[in-house]
């Protein structure tokens, strides 16, 4: 739920509203407040009320029974002095990092390929989006199931899985935690970068070709700088999915080996629903909202989205 | 006042406002009696297998009574989570299920329990009619807060026979040495010796369960759990540590157990297909055989007690696991004479048999009559010879200590098998419990 909540929040479409009306258009016929209106109620409520709920619980010890007891900075610094806290969010850092370094590549040439006109396109890009269809519990018991060490596939093929221990180790587990992500998430971002392709003018290629530009050069040239608006969206989604990832973490790795995958959206849950600790569980998840907070500015800041006013790079 | 901070004044009210209801909400707690369904007893417990015989309880006790019973059975995973979320609210359940001990045990210091003496002052059968070394898990400073209902689940040492056969092994281990044997016979043999579901983490911690009970007795985890933490620094738990120790670098789990569960299938079938010879499991390991492999079950598997470990404070009849499961009533339920009549329930003879015919081991008095109309009444009758002769029945770890607790202890159990920390570590983490 958090992480569709979030994804929702995070999509480009929020903060247009906000910004005003480009010189030289007419402002007449243009969304107003009230368009927004139903929109930001529903946000208050279940976005922004909880989160100054989060925030008030974090300064308070409650297991969930009685009232919660105002017990200060407490929580805040348990946290600060606990190595599996500061250990979470280096692990989180690099399952964002591993996440957006495989999906990207792999996503942007599946979704130029299947932007293109090519026989039998069709029907492999509807094969390649299955696993977007299949929901997450589903497909973390499925590849549970498929590397169990003695009768699953590393069962099979010892020669490149060694005894099999694949989740026992710390690289192993982080290693099948990064695979399955790109296996899920790597159709969602290709139907955004199929649509983004898609929506290039041909009249560039067509321009491209006369030119002389081969497909290589086509594609360094033309498709790559367009798609740069829809990579940061989606490598924004990406940070954020990465982020709040934790129904894989719970059923493929429940944390280990010890604390190996323990990212810190899985920490949040262990320590509010698993040892009924809401204070520090709502510590954690304000530090999960600043961090994903202060990540998403310096994406749009480094990347110069904020200054672009065209979803077309360069018309 | 422009648009943009009109809205952001207005909404940082709103939110405000919002906050304030909400606070009010969650603190408001437990109503008084009044305040609940008229006419209606819930009753929530762990959705399993053996619901069933609650559903034909809850039929039986509603023909007679004008207070009817509803059953709210939620899904196993996330019973503890939900009750706890829901105890101290409007819509807390009247009885509930639970596993006594450390389960029960923030919800008396809340308040939130019905003390069940006066019941039993009325009907002593309430107390009398169940094995007292089961009753007691639910006796928290000297007063009654559970019944026991569903069975009990002892963990026994299972093993595969034809496999210990092919290995030269004649009779299971008695002793800890003679299990230090097999393993190598075992490993000769080229199976593991012993199946772990290390990634489920409990499995690994029944092997804590029962060293620290034979080498030190049950005397240093009752003293750890009445919070002298001392005890894990002590000669004896290091001893126990340096066992576990000795028996994992002996290679008697493989490698690869950190990948196994056992909750999806993985070690039992080990056991099963004859790839490993033991797996120390409850005794629920039974049914999960007879479940995916009836013929091994009936025929190949086979069981015994925890060896002994020679020069070891503990009885070697005492058990650890699960000693039953509990129905504790809250305080605030409005209908506590129906409660208790409900309860009553639980020793009936139609309640022993019919868990019995599921294949659960209720602990009443009364359980050992019809011990042979179990489906496999030798097994039956071997655990119930188990309980009631044990000097002493360990809860499991993770159910004595509450709720809170239980990532802590498994932590440190999965942490010390795989090596990744060292006796040291292992005290620091129980000491910081």
């Amino acid at each position: 739920m958090t992480t569709l909540a979030t994804r929702r929040q995070a999509g480009p479409g929020g903060s247009t509203t906000s910004r005003p009306a480009r010189p030289g258009t007419s402002s007449v016929g243009r969304p107003g407040f009230a368009w927004a209106l139903p929109a930001t109620i529903f946000f208050a409520l279940f976005a922004l009320v909880p989160l100054a709920a989060v925030a008030v619980l974090s300064f308070t010890s409650w297991s969930g029974l009685g009232d919660p007891e105002f017990v200060g900075l407490e929580n805040w610094e348990t946290l600060i002095a606990d190595p599996v806290m500061l250990k979470s969010l280096w692990l989180s850092l690099l399952f964002i990092v591993l996440g957006v370094v495989t999906q990207t590549p792999l996503s942007i040439l599946l979704g130029v390929w299947a932007a293109g006109h090519q026989r039998n396109r069709a029907v492999l890009s509807a094969i390649y989006f299955i696993p977007l269809l299949l929901s997450s519990a589903a497909i973390s018991v499925l590849w549970r199931a498929l590397l169990d060490p003695n009768f699953g596939l590393p069962g099979q093929l010892p020669w490149l899985f060694g005894d099999g221990n694949l989740l026992g180790t710390q690289a192993g587990a982080i290693g099948v935690l990064i695979f399955v992500g790109m296996w899920q998430f790597t159709p969602f971002h290709t139907l955004i970068y199929q649509g983004a392709a898609k929506g290039i003018p041909p009249v560039l290629y067509q321009a491209a070709s006369i030119d002389g530009a081969g497909m290589m050069r086509q594609f360094f040239s033309i498709t790559l700088p367009q798609l740069r608006n829809t990579a940061i969206t989606s490598i924004i989604l990406m940070v954020v999915g990465g982020l709040t990832t934790f129904e894989t973490v719970l059923i493929l790795t429940n944390g280990g080996p010890g604390t190996d995958t323990t990212i810190t959206a899985f920490y949040m849950y262990q320590e509010a629903f698993q040892s009924f600790d809401f204070g520090v569980g709502s510590a954690i998840a304000l530090v999960l909202v600043v961090v994903a907070t202060l990540i998403s500015l310096v994406v749009v800041k480094v990347s110069g989205y904020d200054k672009m006013n065209s979803s077309l790079e360069g018309l | 006042m422009n648009n943009r901070t009109w809205m952001s004044r207005s909404l940082a009210g709103t939110a405000v406002m919002m906050l304030g209801l909400t606070l009010a909400g969650c603190g408001g707690g437990g109503g008084d009696a009044s305040s609940r369904p008229e006419n209606e007893l819930h009753v929530a417990v762990y959705g399993d297998a053996s619901n069933k015989v609650e559903e034909a309880m809850v039929a039986k006790f509603n023909e007679t009574s004008d207070v009817k019973v509803v059953l709210d059975t939620i899904p196993g995973a996330d019973y503890q989570t939900k009750l706890q979320t829901i105890i101290d609210t409007d819509s807390a359940p009247d009885v509930f299920f639970n596993w006594g001990g450390g389960s029960i045990a923030n919800f008396v210091k809340a308040d939130l329990l019905l003390p069940l003496d006066d019941f039993i002052e009325e009907d002593p059968q309430l107390k009398d009619a169940f094995l007292p070394s089961v009753f007691e898990t639910a006796q928290i400073d000297g007063k009654s807060y559970g019944v026991p209902m569903r069975g009990t689940q002892p963990v026994m040492l299972f093993n595969n026979s034809e496999v210990l056969k092919q290995a030269g092994i004649d009779a299971p281990p008695a002793t800890w040495d003679e299990l230090l044997e097999d393993v190598e016979k075992l490993k000769a043999a080229g199976v593991t010796p012993i199946a772990l579901g290390g990634a489920d983490q409990w499995p690994t911690q029944m092997w804590f369960q029962y060293v620290f009970d034979r080498v030190a007795g049950e005397s240093l985890f009752q003293a750890a759990l009445d919070g002298d933490t001392e005890v894990w620094d002590s000669e004896e738990s290091r001893e126990a540590l340096g066992k576990l120790r000795e028996l994992i670098d002996a290679g008697a789990f493989g490698t690869n157990f950190d990948s196994v569960k056992f909750t999806d299938g993985g070690s039992p079938t080990l056991l099963s297909s004859g790839r490993a010879g033991f797996e120390l499991m409850g005794s629920w390991a039974y049914a999960t055989h007879l479940d995916a492999n009836p013929e091994f079950a009936e025929n190949v598997l086979s069981y015994s007690e925890f060896p002994e470990i020679e020069g070891g404070k503990g009885d070697p009849h005492n058990l650890a696991g699960n000693t039953n499961n509990f129905y504790s009533v809250h305080k605030d339920t409005r209908y506590p004479e129906e409660a208790a009549e409900f309860l009553k329930l639980m020793y009936s003879d139609e309640f022993v048999q019919e868990q019995i015919a599921i294949g659960n081991l209720p602990t009443t008095t009364n359980t050992e009559e019809f011990l042979d109309e179990a489906s496999n009444p030798e097994y039956a009758k071997y655990q119930f010879d188990l309980v009631k002769n044990a000097p002493h029945f360990q809860l499991s770890w993770d159910q004595a200590y509450p709720p809170e607790a239980t990532v802590t202890i498994h932590t440190a159990v999965s942490q010390f098998f795989s090596g990744q920390i060292d006796e040291d570590g292992f005290i620091k983490a129980m000491q910081s419990l």
